[in-house]
């Protein structure tokens, strides 16, 4: 399979670059969007973030367009949170990803490709507040 | 009263069941700025071999999440939240959250969690570590 092999080694080619920083502000409509949408009425949410709320303030999955040559669809293998400081509404974080690793595995219904994404979040004072890592994956 | 006291290994999280519909993740889709079309668009979804839209994993993710902040409550902090999905999941049908206390060591404690679907299907599987004041 020479396509697949070098769609791989193209995408293993970005294996630690950064990508384009996202600056965005946590706005109180957003959160309040967000957990309406989740069915999270907890009124703590009206100060701070809740554990997920991250990835809606910037794409967490820098855009692979030649990753949609493998495969038919993408699914999303999971995510990981890690986080060090609360963020709260009315703070400026700025996200910067890249992509991590990238390994394809035999899957019971055919190969599947791996890539792993990394994201760190910082906050207007230059704290980092959260690290997340998530695996999606090519089927 | 302090915390750690009322939490044991072995303790089970008071369950959480949503009720997800099509409306909802539209709802999510635009609350998260993830506008893949297998969550809303049946034809779009059949087309790339689903059985028709399935729910977002990290909605799972945020139902776990709402799970495990419920149960917390002001005695103490989220260090580390985790989730693999092992299945998907369709709109229309009860989502049941569930967990476990796994571990105590002095103030960190670690939880087990789980989505199940309505045929006890663990769909989505995953772990949080907190620190109690």
């Amino acid at each position: 399979m020479t396509t697949t092999a070098t769609v791989i080694d193209r995408l293993r080619a970005r294996i630690g670059v950064d990508g384009p920083a996202v600056t965005a502000p946590v706005e109180a409509g957003h959160v309040r969007r967000f957990v309406e949408a989740v069915g999270d009425p907890n009124p703590r949410w009206q100060k701070e973030t809740p554990p997920t709320f991250l990835v809606a303030l910037a794409n967490v999955s820098i855009h692979l367009a030649e990753a949609e040559e493998y495969g038919k669809g993408w699914l999303n293998g999971g995510n990981r949170f890690e986080y060090l400081v609360p963020v709260l509404i009315g703070d400026l974080i700025t996200a910067r990803g890249h992509v991590a690793d990238v390994y394809e595995k035999e899957g019971a219904s055919g190969n599947l490709l791996f890539i792993i994404f990394e994201t760190e979040y910082t906050n207007q004072r230059g704290d980092l507040v959260a690290r997340l890592r998530g695996t999606m994956i090519r089927r | 009263m302090s915390a750690r006291g009322s939490v044991e290994v072995g303790q089970e999280l008071p369950e959480l069941v949503k009720h997800p519909t099509t409306r909802q993740l539209v709802q999510y889709a635009g609350a998260q700025g993830d506008f893949y079309e297998i969550h809303y668009d049946q034809d779009y979804a059949r087309s790339v071999a689903l059985p028709g839209v399935i729910l977002h994993g990290l909605l799972k993710a945020a139902f776990l999440g709402q799970l495990v902040t419920d149960w917390l409550g002001d005695r103490g902090t989220l260090v580390t939240f985790e989730v693999s999905y092992r299945g998907v999941d369709a709109p229309g049908h009860p989502y049941r959250c569930r967990g476990r206390v796994s571990k105590v060591d002095g103030s960190d404690v670690e939880l087990e969690v789980w989505g199940e679907d309505e045929a006890g299907r663990r769909t989505t599987v995953g772990s949080a570590t907190l620190r109690l004041d």
